[in-house]
């Protein structure tokens, strides 16, 4: 029985014309999917749209089921809604428009207690564990078996054996938790998922944290999973994995949909296009940078943190006077490490890191800003502002000490007063005094505030990590634009790591990719590369050689 | 926004009023009910502390230490370190400062003897202070355990000191000998018979909120006490910052003891730790943290304490419930630093709000384009 | 000096004054294992011991007195629950705010009650819990002496340490207890209410330093005096982190402050050291273990540290 179903996608995207992506960008067109056998649906969500309390849209109207007995890949990159869709099932978030069908029938589902009496089980990416306890009294949390008035302890473990060899799980139920190795802890998540009689699991970016080995075994669960008869929805990036368990994939992108296919009519090229890719093309105009002297080197740096994963795997790189290097890469490779290394907020194991000439090994942060750092930190409020002092207050955080700013043990009022206020007109922050505390302003303007600071510090190195998250278009166009303006202009090196597209394909000259730690692609033009080609890369699927990246480090 | 702001503040005083009146007609009320004769003691308890010259002397001259203390806690407030050492610094400072004017004798003249015998007390302050501030950043020890140990083993050591080192023989209770005459503050103000303590007191309050508010170390200490992470990520030196923020606090504390000592006493005689610590924050608490609203709060409190003093000394109630009441006060007023972070963020939320609502007016344009399409 | 009889004197020492030490510090146990630190142990003790006092007074009876002194302690413990878990108030600031307000509610009260301002032990007769001699035991030479004859509350102080330990970690609700404490998300993810978690935990805080402050009232002394507690609450505290929450290693902490205390009672009977410095003692060595363990821990940690980053290389 073959069906055909048609599907339109939002106008942002040609699945069709490949060959010419950027002229065929506002129509719409239609595609077609491979025959589709009728299959039971034991899960639907029909036209969800989740709109956050900050005006931001998560889901925009989202359709998506799932079979009976089936693996779905849930794919789409970071901020693509994924998360959000998930919680919306799992009771987590209420969405604001939209219905769930479970076996047909529609349903509520209020909160987390609500979705697991129905049915759904969620195995979170950031375990929910309790590391001191032993893994069957972790399994039976919630649910504990009494005797007497007491815990039993014995009935706990028996409860637990039973669902690890009903689903061959090869744990031992009296270990503690804190001695597992992170795949065993999963396996735990998934058993307490089970023994509440799941039928529908969701799985976080299950292998995120997993050794190949662990993955294997993870795969070998969920098929084995899947032919007693769950269904389970499989979140991941991974476009390898995807192809290798799951029958069917759900695209995210922007929040929107792009569709359910059929993973036998698709290849990982095909997943990836939908995936990656601009809705919007940025054009800044901008000639060819002038490059100067290197003001960043970097050689062979490797990073091993508490837990002993190595997150920076023999990282080799040089900035230059009057570029901007952008870094794309899904983010959790490693580029946080990287901008906490150069940064000066975390040490590193070994190699050498160098700006302007002197190495910042072992040197405080207001030491490497005094050799030429300037540092947009990833998360504003947690690192880029204190939000109850002023603007002003918050601008001169990283130049009190200067003379102009001080005289003697005073703060040179007068002095300071002329630069905010010339600060705030420069760089538009919509504000109604200096005094105002930097929480009352919008995301955009707080940006505005870090930026206006950073950007003005007189430093040669910006370190710009995903300088323009969630905030306005306006505020980021802003920030992008001035980013290359001072590159050209003043001979600034910008290191720039943002998961925004966008940003890093029209921002930067040089394009590198990081996966895992490594740096696994160079582009000497960034505006010259291909989206499609970038997600390969960014994916996994292809990885460039020493040789290939020669001189482009 | 600036309406919002406004309108922040206004409510914040509010706040802090309720809070106070609140406290105060719980202490009334329990005069009411405890007292055999309610309105002649409620009348002694509101007005006592302004019936002579003295009585408002004696007010002012309790504010002196509460106002010191005050000062003190702001600091460790600031930084978000409760330590709370001050309480046996004041007396161990107090202690150390008879001693030594004892020992110096009659030699110099007060203008140098009385800054000597301060410095004394401000060194002492900080040194004592630096104890449970090191132990909490080398050792991460509670400092509010570690500080609070001291604290007891302070006033032993006061104690100590008084018997096996200054103690006079020739009186009946346990004293030091005379305090040599160049060391006493004078009394100024005539028939209210205040301390000169009162112009250090005030030449303090002034330099503290200067150094919070003007200087580049109260920035600093500032930016740190709000947000320790950004501080690190703008290079500012956060523990330096905090260990310097609680020892010049312990400096105020010592200062405090010694001015107290020498202002009001003809001889140590203390036996017992004072609380002057305890009063001291919760003058802080009530200040919101703010240096030169200190005054004020310690001025508040001093009323009430002495007007507590009269009820006692006319009256069947002792002091006591006042301490009832400074709990219940500094609950409230912590419930209001907390309520009034969340209604900071409601004001936030609201206006963050009408932002979306412009966002959802054009998310709602694209949704319907894309439907309109569709069909 | 040091004869036998020198010996047993001081052993029952050490365990009579460890009882108060003892309740306070598996009262922090529990509260340490919800998660949080429960600065009013103080307080509450103080509230309990004035209580009993009254309770026994006014009825007569010491049993009474000693259910009076557990109610006030609870009373105290959920206030501070109330503050916290449901007005959101920081809680060092509210246990400090609580300790503030017992030490000098609690002579109010007595003054109301009594007439008295310092100590009640001219008004209210005295009560006092009943001492046990333990039949058999009392004969063993040393030991005997040591362990028989103390009050009933020292050897139920003993027992509690079983039943927290049985609680904590053979009852479900100790279990939910830990999980709150460890992992407050997961605990709510599978549909604890952290909250109710939180209350229970102060109930039974309560409870604890009901006893203990009832034993320093009724079994210590047989009066109330103005702060009688004097820092056990925090000694008690202090024992239970450096125990890390556990209830066995807490009790064994807060007999060594037993000791120390004992110590410091000992020389001071034999008046060779100035008393001050004596006094200090139970303080000092309170400050000093903390900071040796912290130690201790760190060393153990660079240890891990190291071993893990050689295994990564």
């Amino acid at each position: 029985m073959g069906m055909q179903k048609t599907r339109e996608i939002p106008r942002f995207l040609c699945f069709q014309c490949q060959a010419s992506e950027r002229s065929c960008r506002w129509q719409l067109l239609q595609v077609k999917i491979g025959g589709m056998t009728m299959a039971v649906e034991v899960l639907r969500m029909e036209g969800i749209t989740k709109i956050y309390g900050n005006g931001f849209v998560a889901n925009k109207n989202v359709t998506f089921w799932l079979n009976k007995g089936e693996i779905l890949a849930l794919v789409g990159e970071n901020g693509a809604g994924k998360t959000t869709l998930m919680k919306v099932l799992f009771g987590l978030e209420n969405p604001q428009s939209g219905q769930v069908y479970m076996d047909g029938e529609p349903v509520k589902i209020l909160n987390p207690l609500d979705a697991i009496s129905k049915g759904i089980g969620m195995v979170h990416q950031h375990f929910m564990l309790l590391p001191s306890l032993t893994v069957a009294e972790n399994v039976v949390l919630g649910i504990e078996p009494m005797k007497n008035g007491l815990f039993d302890f014995k009935k706990a473990v028996e409860m637990t054996r039973e669902v690890a060899e009903k689903y061959k799980f090869d744990i031992d139920p009296l270990m503690k938790v804190s001695e597992l190795s992170v795949g065993q802890m999963q396996k735990v998540e998934i058993m307490k998922v089970l023994i509440k009689g799941a039928k529908i699991i969701i799985m976080d970016e299950p292998t995120a944290v997993l050794t190949p080995q662990e993955t294997e075994e993870l795969f070998e669960q969920l098929i084995l999973l899947r032919e007693n008869g769950h269904s389970i929805i499989f979140i991941s990036h991974k476009l390898e994995e995807v192809k290798r368990i799951c029958t069917r994939v759900t695209v995210l992108r922007h929040g929107y949909c792009l569709g359910s296919y059929d993973l036998k009519d698709m290849n990982e090229a095909d997943i990836s296009r939908l995936m990656v890719g601009r809705d919007v093309i940025l054009k800044i105009e901008k000639e060819a940078p002038h490059v100067g002297k290197t003001i960043i080197s970097i050689k062979n740096l490797v990073k091993v943190n508490e837990s002993g994963k190595t997150v920076l795997d023999d990282i080799s790189l040089n900035i230059h006077e009057g570029e901007v290097v952008g870094i794309a890469g899904v983010e959790g490779n490693g580029q946080s490490d990287l901008s906490d290394v150069l940064s000066g907020m975390g040490g590193f194991t070994s190699g050498t890191v160098e700006l302007n000439g002197s190495s910042i090994a072992g040197k405080t942060v207001h030491e490497i800003r005094q050799m030429g750092l300037a540092y947009i930190p990833e998360d504003r409020m947690e690192y880029g502002c204190a939000g109850d002092m002023s603007i002003r207050d918050n601008i001169i955080a990283d130049r009190y000490f200067k003379k102009e700013y001080r005289s003697g043990f005073f703060v040179n009022r007068k002095y300071i007063d002329k630069i905010v206020d010339q600060y705030i007109k420069d760089f538009e922050i919509a504000c109604d005094d200096k005094n105002q505390p930097v929480r009352m302003l919008s995301g955009g303007n707080i940006q505005k505030v870090v930026v206006a600071r950073e950007f003005t510090s007189g430093s040669n190195f910006i370190l710009a990590n995903q300088p323009t998250r969630g905030i306005d278009v306006g505020a980021a166009e802003m920030i992008r634009k001035t980013i290359v303006k001072k590159s050209r202009e003043e001979g600034t090196a910008t290191l720039l790591i943002s998961a925004d597209l966008n940003e890093v394909l029209e921002c930067s000259d040089r394009l590198l990719v990081m996966r895992k730690g490594k740096i696994v692609a160079a582009f000497p033009k960034a505006n010259e590369v291909s989206e499609s080609e970038l997600g390969e890369y960014m994916l996994g699927l292809k990885a460039m050689t020493a040789e290939q990246m020669g001189g482009l480090l | 926004m600036n309406k919002t702001r406004k309108i922040e503040i206004t409510v914040e005083l509010i706040r802090i009023i309720a809070a106070v009146a609140i406290a105060y007609a719980i202490a009334l009320l329990t005069l009411v009910v405890f007292s055999d004769e309610p309105v002649y003691i409620i009348q002694q308890f509101i007005l006592g502390p302004f019936s002579s010259m003295r009585r408002l002397g004696s007010v002012i001259n309790l504010a002196i230490p509460f106002t010191f203390t005050g000062l003190c806690f702001c600091f460790m407030y600031a930084v978000n370190k409760f330590n709370l050492a001050g309480e046996g610094t004041f007396m161990v400072s107090g202690c150390l400062t008879a001693l030594v004017a004892i020992k110096i004798g009659d030699t110099l003249p007060p203008a140098v003897m009385i800054p000597l015998l301060i410095c004394v007390g401000a060194l002492v302050g900080v040194i004592l202070n630096a104890i449970p501030a090191l132990l909490d950043i080398k050792f991460n020890a509670n400092i509010v355990v570690v500080s609070l140990m001291l604290n007891s083993m302070l006033v032993f050591f006061a104690i100590w000191i008084l018997k096996y080192k200054m103690r006079d023989p020739s009186i009946g209770s346990l004293g030091s000998y005379l305090l040599p005459e160049n060391a006493l503050l004078p009394s100024i103000l005539g028939k209210m018979r205040i301390q000169a303590g009162l112009i250090v007191a005030v030449i303090a309050v002034i330099l503290v909120a200067i150094l919070f508010y003007k200087t580049i170390f109260g920035y600093k200490m500032r930016v740190v006490g709000n947000n320790p992470l950004f501080a690190k990520a703008c290079g500012i030196n956060m523990v330096g910052t905090i260990v310097a923020a609680q020892l010049i606090g312990g400096a105020l504390a010592g200062i405090g003891g010694s001015c107290e000592i020498l202002g009001n006493y003809d001889r140590y005689k203390w036996v017992a730790s004072t609380q002057h610590g305890f009063d001291g924050l919760m003058v802080a608490v009530l200040a919101r943290r703010n240096p030169a609203l200190v005054p004020v709060a310690a001025f508040l409190l001093a009323y009430i304490r002495i007007g507590a003093d009269v009820v006692n000394s006319k009256g069947d109630i002792p002091v006591e419930f006042i301490t009832v009441i400074q709990g219940i006060v500094i609950l409230l007023v912590a419930a209001e630093e907390f309520m009034g972070k969340f209604k900071k963020n409601m004001i936030y939320k609201a206006a963050e709000e009408s932002l979306a609502e412009d966002k959802k007016e054009e998310v709602k344009e694209i949704l319907e384009e894309s439907d309109g399409k569709e069909k | 000096m040091f004869t036998i009889e020198w010996f047993a004197n001081f052993g029952f020492s050490v365990l009579r004054l460890s009882t108060p030490l003892i309740f306070a510090g598996l009262a922090a146990v529990i509260s340490k294992k919800a998660g949080m630190m429960n600065m009013a142990l103080e307080g509450m003790m103080l509230a309990a011991a004035l209580g009993g006092v009254v309770f026994a007074g006014m009825t007569g009876n010491v049993w009474v007195g000693l259910a009076g002194a557990i109610v006030l302690s609870v009373l105290v413990s959920l206030i501070i629950a109330f503050a916290n878990l449901t007005g959101q108030t920081d809680l060092y600031l509210t246990c400090i705010a609580v300790n503030l307000a017992t030490s000098g509610g609690t002579v109010f009260v007595m003054y109301l009650l009594t007439g008295e301002k310092s100590t009640t032990s001219a008004a209210i007769k005295a009560y006092t819990l009943p001492s046990v001699v333990i039949p058999l035991i009392k004969d063993i030479p040393l030991i005997g002496k040591i362990v028989s004859g103390h009050n009933i509350l020292t050897y139920v102080s003993f027992i509690s340490i079983f039943l927290v330990w049985l609680f904590l970690y053979r009852t479900r609700l100790g279990l939910r207890l830990r999980a709150v404490g460890e992992n407050p998300k997961a605990a709510s993810s599978v549909g604890i209410s952290v909250t109710k978690i939180g209350y229970i935990s102060f109930f039974m805080s309560g409870i604890l330093c009901g006893f203990g402050g009832a034993f320093m009232s009724m079994g210590w002394v047989s009066f109330f005096m103005k702060n009688m507690v004097n820092g056990r609450g925090y000694i008690g505290l202090s024992a239970s982190n450096i125990a890390n929450g556990n209830p066995i290693g807490s009790a064994i902490a807060s007999v060594f402050f037993g000791f120390c205390d004992a110590t410091a009672t000992t020389l001071k009977s034999q008046g060779s050291f100035p008393s001050e410095f004596l006094e200090m003692i139970p303080y000092a060595s309170t400050i000093i273990a903390l900071v040796v363990i912290s130690c201790l821990r760190m060393m153990k940690l660079k240890k891990i540290q190291e071993g893990k980053e050689s295994a990564a290389k």
